[in-house]
């Protein structure tokens, strides 16, 4: 990891070449990323990999005063390759279009949340050595199943520290890590010989939280509750979604469709007919983006332009509230509102765009064993890879992991089966 | 030989050093090194969104030691940070092989010296900064100024000139420079509530000239007429149809829902409906499908440059080959990458491939396809009583331990008594692959034959990759509706 006083030395050089560099210069930005990762990786139920790395790098955006943008980075972090940095993201500025949309970048910051528990130092410093015990949990518990022939998945761990200065008086910096494993089984039924697959994983910020024994047992449960698939009739019947199905079927595409730039861009299904202040959805359907929950992964002290976390309610009991929308500082600035803190980076090297951080839908206040004992004939949907045509709330999709339900009781796990919902 | 600057630090001296420091104790080696840089153009409605240029430099190491493997990845290259994650990385393989119970040995391979280079009429480095603007706003224009129910137009041009080196513990020392581009339209249309999208993209290995063909000057048009001639197709109806697919819907069946199960690695993970299969009879007489990723195919198609999904060698320093997966119905080779090969004992056929300098080789296609036989386009039409032909797709998956797959396609028309009907949206296809193989009733001729080009993800991974095929019907599918 190169060190700090280089991070800050590199910046303020970038950042005063790119001023010199063009007199239309209005707002500039230098972004640093490092990272060190641990990688165990397990296939045939065994250890297959041990890895080590460091990764980042940096990048330059640059704005003209007439809104076109700029963008260069590189992972080499001498004086020179910075300067050829600085001096491409501005050649790439004049040659962009104008954007009168292209407000500013964001201004300094005097506040910022407290988020607790983003960074661990036991994730920091653990080795390789230590972090085989997760690894080797996974794989007895799998060794010891009767029905289960093969595993692969993991434990991953990482570190990062980033940096953000711009030309506005920002100057952040913070520190995180993240650490996950990961259990993928394959199952087969000695008798029937039927075979099919179980997966989970775990995220977390901290060391500690990490189970590997829940994570293979939740695969393991989550395979045998498929196996011996049967086909079934044509029918007509109620829908339960599992936590898996809840973000295929209603998270992701309304993650999606909240994006303001999806959104502005008339991409969104929330955009035709501007659906803001309206209700969408019944009354049990309430979605937050929060930023801020304490050691939760998706929580940061502040987004990729270095703007301050929160927490926003996206639909309320239905309504999809006029505030709805996820911003960075461009989307925020064309519509004369305020970044929500959503701007996102991949990696150093690319341009923010705008994600989530915690998107959850809140639980109401019924039993997950009331759902299913409520239910004369109905289909449990845990996976599948379609999603929904919300501009007409359509989906049809191939259920690959569901089961049926009849007399309020879990049964068959269902073969080659598709379905419908219409409305 | 040309090598770029920054990867002459991989010298005789420095090899050398890795060979003393591995002092016998692992049975192989190899490093990858890659010296980066582009371009990314993306507009939308017509307006800059981004303008950007990357540079970077990757390496990593790795190491074997019967059954185990280790993996470094650095990205400051000096000598010392070299030989430091050298020692690292046969750390790694110790522990690996202390732990892994899959106990194998590498096959020994004759050390290959050589540098590749691929061809580019128009050198991208030549072209400036404002010609690639230029190009970008000419589709912009195209797609916005279709309809007025167009009401956002998306292009994005990517490019990227690559100098990579792969250096192993056989001996093998091998250049590359090579040179993609890749440009991409979307265009989304809006009628009374309803939104479509149509999207399109033309990639290459090779120069500008790749964005001078006829098929990428036609592409945000072709986009634009999509989007909105879906605006009013109908939903489909639900049941089974004998469905004709398009030679892009015929490669994304060979790539999608058979090519996983072909790549040897999953068949070891037994996450392949394929395994146990080699010489058995899995499909109908007419069935050929190959794996041929080698160089010089652009030309049959008319092109001036290479298939997008081409490669000299593969990412463990393996010449790219034609590979017959299934001939005659009869299955043939899973493809391989060296692991794979090692422990099935059989000649490795130049499938381990990385995304990049930095991430491991896995097994990965290059171009699957499903050869022609002898059928027209018209004569297939005319031949089905209910069906429905499908072209393009939005996307696919499989369950690969059972082979369930499911599409859904872009545009599709209904054929009522050997005749094309109405446009429908959304259909989606489903079935078992073992299956569906067995019930294809026709293949259509070379005149039909084409290939699409995209990127596949694996294990966190995407690689370019091409697929295609003729046009092919199939007996009695599962087509999803509302219904």
């Amino acid at each position: 990891m190169s060190n700090e006083f280089d991070v800050y030395k590199l910046a303020e050089f970038g950042l005063k070449l790119a001023e010199a560099y063009n007199n239309n210069l209005k707002d500039a930005e230098i972004y640093f990323e490092f990272s060190k990762y641990i990688n165990i990786e397990i296939e045939e139920n065994s250890v297959k990999n041990s890895e080590l790395g460091n990764e980042g790098g940096a990048s330059i955006r640059l704005i003209d005063s007439k809104g076109s943008l700029g963008f260069a980075s590189t992972n080499r972090l001498e004086k020179k390759n910075i300067e050829r940095m600085v001096s491409i993201g501005t050649k790439m500025m004049k040659s962009g279009t104008e954007d009168p949309d292209f407000k500013s970048l964001p201004h300094f910051f005097a506040n910022y949340a407290k988020v607790r528990n983003l960074y661990d130092k036991n994730i920091d410093n653990l080795t390789i050595e230590d972090s085989i015990a997760y690894v080797e949990d996974l794989i007895t518990i799998c060794n010891e199943d009767e029905l289960a022939i093969s595993q692969s998945g993991g434990f991953l761990s990482s570190s990062s520290k980033n940096y953000i200065f711009n030309t506005n008086d920002l100057n952040v910096n913070s520190k995180e890590t993240i650490c996950s494993i990961s259990s993928n089984v394959i199952l087969k039924d000695k008798i029937s010989k039927d075979t099919t697959f179980g997966f989970d994983y775990q995220s977390e910020r901290t060391l500690k939280k990490i189970n590997a024994e829940n994570v293979i047992n939740k695969a393991l449960n989550d395979g045998k509750r498929n196996l011996n698939r049967k086909k079934i009739k044509n029918i007509k019947c109620p829908l339960i979604l599992t936590p898996n199905g809840t973000i295929s079927l209603i998270l992701k595409p309304i993650a999606q469709a909240i994006n303001a730039e999806t959104f502005q861009y008339n991409r969104s299904f929330l955009a035709s007919q501007d659906k803001r202040g309206k209700v969408i959805a019944n009354q049990n359907l309430t979605i937050q983006d929060n930023g801020l929950i304490d050691g939760a992964v998706g929580s940061a002290i502040f987004d990729g332009e270095g703007v301050p976390c929160k927490n926003k309610t996206i639909i309320d009991k239905g309504k999809f509230l006029k505030k709805g929308l996820l911003h960075n500082s461009y989307t925020a600035g064309k519509e004369g509102v305020e970044s929500t803190g959503n701007a996102s980076r991949f990696s150093y090297n690319s341009v923010p765009s705008i994600g989530i951080t915690n998107f959850i839908l809140k639980s109401g206040n019924v039993l997950y064993d009331e759902l299913i004992s409520d239910i004369k004939e109905g289909i449990l949907l845990n996976y599948t890879g379609d999603r929904p045509n919300l501009s007409t709330g359509d989906f049809s999709g191939l259920i690959l992991q569901g089961n049926l339900i009849i007399n309020g009781e879990i049964k068959d796990p269902l073969d080659e089966t598709l379905i419908g919902i219409t409305y | 030989m040309e090598i770029a600057e920054e990867l002459k630090i991989f010298d005789k001296d420095l090899i050398n050093n890795f060979i003393r420091y591995s002092n016998n104790d692992i049975d192989y080696w190899d490093i990858r090194a890659g010296l980066n840089i582009g371009t990314l153009i993306e507009f939308t409605n017509q307006k800059s969104k981004e303008v950007s240029s990357y540079e970077n430099i990757e390496c990593s190491i790795r190491t074997f030691i019967n059954g185990g493997w280790g993996f470094y990845v650095l990205k400051d290259l000096n000598r010392k940070a070299l030989l430091d994650g050298y020692l690292k990385a046969i750390k790694l393989a110790k522990m690996s092989e202390s732990l892994t119970k899959n106990k194998f040995r590498i096959i020994e391979r004759d050390p290959l010296i050589k540098h590749f280079k691929a061809g580019s009429k128009k050198k991208l480095e030549n072209i400036d900064i404002e010609e690639k603007i230029n190009l970008v706003k000419f589709h912009e224009k195209i797609a916005s100024d279709y309809s007025d129910k167009v009401k956002n137009t998306r292009t994005v041009y990517v490019d990227g000139l690559s100098n990579l080196l792969f250096i192993n513990s056989s001996g093998s020392y091998i250049t590359q420079k090579l040179d993609l581009l890749r440009l991409f339209s979307v265009v989304y249309a809006q009628e009374e509530g309803i939104i479509q999208k149509g999207s399109n993209s033309v990639g290459g290995i090779g120069g500008y000239e790749i964005v001078e063909t006829e098929k990428a000057q036609n592409l945000s048009l072709k986009s634009a007429s999509e989007a909105v001639d879906l605006l009013k197709a109908k939903s489909p109806i639900g049941g089974k149809f004998d469905v004709i697919m398009d030679p892009k819907l015929t490669g994304t069946f060979v790539h999608e829902a058979f090519g996983h199960a072909c790549e040897a690695d999953l068949v070891l993970s037994k996450e392949s409906i394929l395994e146990g299969k080699i010489g058995e009879k899995v499909a109908k007489d007419q069935i050929t499908i190959v794996d041929n990723p080698t160089f010089g195919q652009g030309k049959k198609y008319n092109l001036p440059y290479e298939l997008y999904g081409s490669y000299f060698i593969d990412d463990e320093g393996i010449p790219s080959k034609k590979t017959i997966i299934i001939e005659k119905g009869i299955f043939k080779n899973y493809l391989h990458n060296l692991e794979t090969a090692s422990r099935m004992e059989v000649d490795p056929n130049g499938h381990g491939r990385a995304q990049s300098s930095t991430s491991k080789p896995q097994v990965r296609m290059g171009f699957t396809y499903l050869e022609p036989q002898d059928w027209d386009l018209e004569e297939i039409i005319k031949d089905t009583r209910k069906g429905i032909l499908c072209e393009d797709f939005q996307y696919g998956y499989t369950d690969p331990t059972t082979g369930n797959f499911q599409f859904k396609c872009k545009i599709s028309y209904k054929i009522e008594n050997g005749e094309k009907k109405q446009m429908m949206r959304d259909v989606s296809l489903s079935g078992l692959t073992l299956e569906v193989l067995n019930r294809i009733t026709a293949i259509g001729n070379s005149n039909s034959f084409s290939y699409s080009d995209g990127l596949c993800g694996k294990g966190g991974q995407s690689l370019r990759v091409c697929d295609g095929g003729p046009y092919i019907r199939i007996a009695d599918v599962n087509v999803g509706g509302l219904n």
